[in-house]
């Protein structure tokens, strides 16, 4: 499994998240460091000195207090449509998905039923006392194709994150939720639970391992034979 | 905080004080009780996070359990919000408001006390959970539902923890009537709305707030305990109820909640700047119309910590989001040109403010980056959002609750800290901060959930909790040396006049402290700088 140094972007809709947080972090740090820039020549211009007379006792300007509303409020508006089209990329989902898998969240552990079999998964954890078990449960995904995740919990929340997917999604009881995985790497992946669900919530581990199509259904038949 | 001597002995002097204390109706008494009671809730809370940061230091320890860790972050929680940050400001503004505005006390006294003392003994509740069988609540300070329903919390930890934050939200929505009445009617001859200081806006902005959010905290907490004790099933999925139902109430009431914890100290950061600016506060309308924008968006933003439901319209909570940015960048502009062109010196409440606005801004950002639901999906309930409200309400609040300890600690109690341990202190917290939660950005990026108690040895966590652990010890000396300078000071008692910092705000034109009454007699008030306009008529302006 890769270490956990920086995320991997393993499937299609990481990467147009990715693109969104790159954005952002763009734009944020153009407007921190002017702000602190701003700042710190403030301090430093006009600090206080022995030649330093009564300072001029101005309290406002309007045309540039409306300027430095108007003006962040252009940039809020632009960011929001970019954030509501990559949303919309991330969160549509195809009408006949390859593959369905409803995963089930409850304490502690993952159970991934994939429609038209097999169920698969399991406790990630020893019930009391705080031990991980041996194998994480194993989500198994094949490459380039489309599965689409039906999420529910038997118990109380949980969330199904994949930091290498930039991607999580909430588990609660009563309801269900679906989204779209496609992956673009092969390799294992960490999943892990991200709502605080009691005793063992940091040791809700699974593992998602994209593989080949081909390796897939082959995974497939071996496990309904088992 | 001396009292008066009485003739018969020191034992009953010192039980009639306390008895005086206990007793008081004085707004200025009650300020200093919640004052010191939240500070005592921020030693109980810091020692706490200490303990969690210990923990976290290396991968896989085990200093504490799981049961036990998760104790140790519901009580940091709960105690950082509901029992120091929040009464702070409260404490702050029941000592301010009534001199700032020229009154002899606040509109309802005795519901004043009513209402420290329920958060005193709401808060004693809360606490008192950790001596029972199964401990304290350890569901998060969020208490997310079905978690903390009795199936899954047996414990009475839990419903201490539902008691006792429902006696502090009681206590709340009574102070908030309390200032909006004092502020509304209580006022000088001459103070016109539009020149009360900031500070007390933000109170008022505040006190909305706390009317239209904690009802919505109060019914959440007791459709708990229904469900919990008298066969409820509000957020029983199985019985028709709605686990969802639960975080809409509670961050319905959350979101302003962090305005509540913010708005205050926006205030506190705007009376400092222009003090130590030799200047009027720049864009007064400004900073009173965006306290309100402010508040009257954060009504509107509850459902962006519910972003990875799927099952809110997240295009419209990312929206109004992003909106608040304005206003708040508008209040940092108007910091800006406050000093700008000023005669800056950088006495300790300069450097914390200047500390908040350091931070702050960078709290700031994040919050627009979680504001975008494609970076929520993986910044939910990591340890980026750890940092960012780490970056708020510590680097913001904390930062002016420490400049507004410094600036106001002369009027408090007669006496200034210490300028060079004030210094040490405002590095040690300053560095230590920023070292502590910066790294935790890069750990949520990375895939550290918050609420774990251990990690895998593997990738960048061990290093960055590491780096983050040593910070939090800076911090912990940082605030020793504030506790050294409160006594230094206390032993060295130098008395200092009525306005040592050259100030602008009606408190500073009464002793220090000020008497039982407040004011003798009021200085004429022609604008929203009063003693700034009564040195100028002396001809020391």
């Amino acid at each position: 499994m890769r270490e956990q140094t920086w995320p991997a972007l393993a499937t299609s809709q990481s990467h147009a998240l990715a693109s969104n947080w790159t954005l952002f972090l763009i734009v944020g740090s153009c407007v921190a460091v002017l702000v602190w820039g701003l700042i710190v020549f403030a301090l430093v211009r006009y600090r206080r000195s022995a030649t330093s007379g009564a300072p001029p006792q101005f309290s406002n300007n309007y045309p540039l207090e409306i300027a430095w509303t108007a003006i962040p409020l252009v940039l809020v508006c632009a960011l929001f449509i970019h954030t509501y089209t990559v949303e919309s990329r991330v969160d549509a989902v195809v009408a006949r998905p390859d593959v369905i898998v409803h995963v089930n969240a409850y304490r502690w552990g993952w159970r991934f039923v994939y429609t038209g079999g097999p169920t698969v998964g399991g406790a990630a954890s020893s019930p009391i006392g705080g031990n991980p078990v041996s194998a994480k449960p194993e989500l198994v995904l094949p490459f380039g194709e489309t599965t689409r995740i039906e999420l529910s919990s038997d118990d109380v929340t949980h969330s199904f994150w994949v930091p290498d997917f930039l991607f999580k999604r909430d588990a609660i009881p009563g309801q269900t939720s679906g989204f779209d995985l496609q992956p673009t790497r092969t390799g294992t992946f960490l999943g892990r639970c991200a709502q605080f669900c009691g005793l063992n919530h940091a040791l809700m581990q699974f593992t998602v391992r994209v593989v080949p199509p081909a390796e897939f259904l082959r995974w497939r038949k071996e496990i309904a034979l088992r | 905080m001396t009292g008066e001597t009485a003739p018969t002995g020191t034992t009953t002097a010192a039980r009639s004080d306390l008895l005086s204390w206990m007793t008081t109706t004085d707004h200025k008494r009650i300020g200093i009780l919640y004052l010191v009671t939240s500070l005592v809730y921020f030693a109980v809370a810091g020692a706490l996070s200490i303990v969690i940061r210990t923990q976290l230091a290396r991968p896989n320890a085990h200093i504490v359990g799981p049961h036990e860790y998760a104790q140790l972050f519901t009580l940091h929680g709960t105690a950082m919000i509901f029992l120091f940050i929040a009464p702070f400001a409260l404490g702050l503004a029941n000592f301010l408001i009534p001199l700032q505005i020229g009154a002899p006390d606040m509109a309802f006294p005795r519901l004043n006390a009513t209402s420290y003392w329920l958060f005193f003994f709401g808060g004693l509740v809360v606490f008192a959970g950790a001596g029972t069988n199964e401990g304290a609540a350890a569901a998060g300070w969020t208490s997310y539902a079905p978690l903390s329903e009795i199936k899954v919390s047996t414990g009475l930890g839990q419903d201490m923890w539902i008691v006792g934050v429902f006696l502090v939200s009681v206590a709340t929505i009574l102070t908030a009537i309390n200032f909006i009445t004092t502020v509304f009617i209580y006022r000088a001859p001459g103070m016109t709305m539009w020149r009360i200081p900031i500070f007390t806006w933000e109170m008022v902005a505040t006190s909305l707030l706390v009317f239209l959010a904690f009802p919505s905290l109060a019914a959440d907490l007791l459709l708990l305990f229904v469900d919990r004790h008298f066969g409820g099933h509000a957020f029983d999925p199985a019985h028709g109820g709605s686990a969802v139902l639960w975080q809409h109430l509670f961050w319905f009431f959350g979101h302003p909640e962090v305005y509540v914890l913010i708005l205050p100290y926006f205030g506190v950061v705007s009376e400092i700047l222009p003090v130590f600016s030799r200047k009027p506060i720049f864009g007064y309308t400004g900073l009173v119309l965006s306290a309100f924008a402010i508040a009257g968006l954060s009504m509107g933003v509850w459902a962006h910590h519910m972003f990875t439901t799927g099952s809110v319209n997240n295009p419209f909570f990312s929206f109004v989001s992003f909106l608040i940015a304005v206003p708040t960048g508008v209040k940092f502009f108007n910091w800006i040109a406050t000093m700008w062109r000023g005669s800056i010196s950088f006495e300790t409440p300069m450097l914390f403010t200047i500390g908040f606005l350091m931070n702050f801004l960078l709290g700031g950002v994040t919050g627009v980056m979680i504001a975008s639901p494609p970076i929520d999906y993986q910044a939910h309930d990591s340890y980026f959002i750890v940092a960012h409200f780490h970056y708020v309400i510590g680097g913001g609040s904390l930062f002016a609750i420490f400049a507004a300890l410094f600036f106001w600690w002369p009027k408090f109690f007669g006496v200034k800290l210490d300028e060079v341990l004030g210094r040490w202190c405002f590095w040690l917290l300053f560095i230590g901060f920023n070292v502590t939660f910066l790294p935790m950005h890069w750990m949520g990026i990375v895939g550290m959930p918050r609420r774990v108690f251990t990690y895998a040895d593997a990738g960048a966590l061990p290093i960055l909790n590491l780096i983050a652990t040593a910070g939090s010890y800076l911090m912990v000396v940082g605030v020793v040396a504030f506790v050294v300078n409160v006594i230094v000071s206390a032993r060295r008692h130098e008395p200092v006049g009525d306005d040592p910092w050259g100030a602008n705000s009606l408190e500073w034109a009464t002793s220090s402290p000020p008497p039982e009454h407040n004011f003798t007699r009021l200085p004429p008030i022609r604008s929203e700088r009063p003693v700034y306009d009564m040195r100028r008529a002396k001809g020391d302006g």
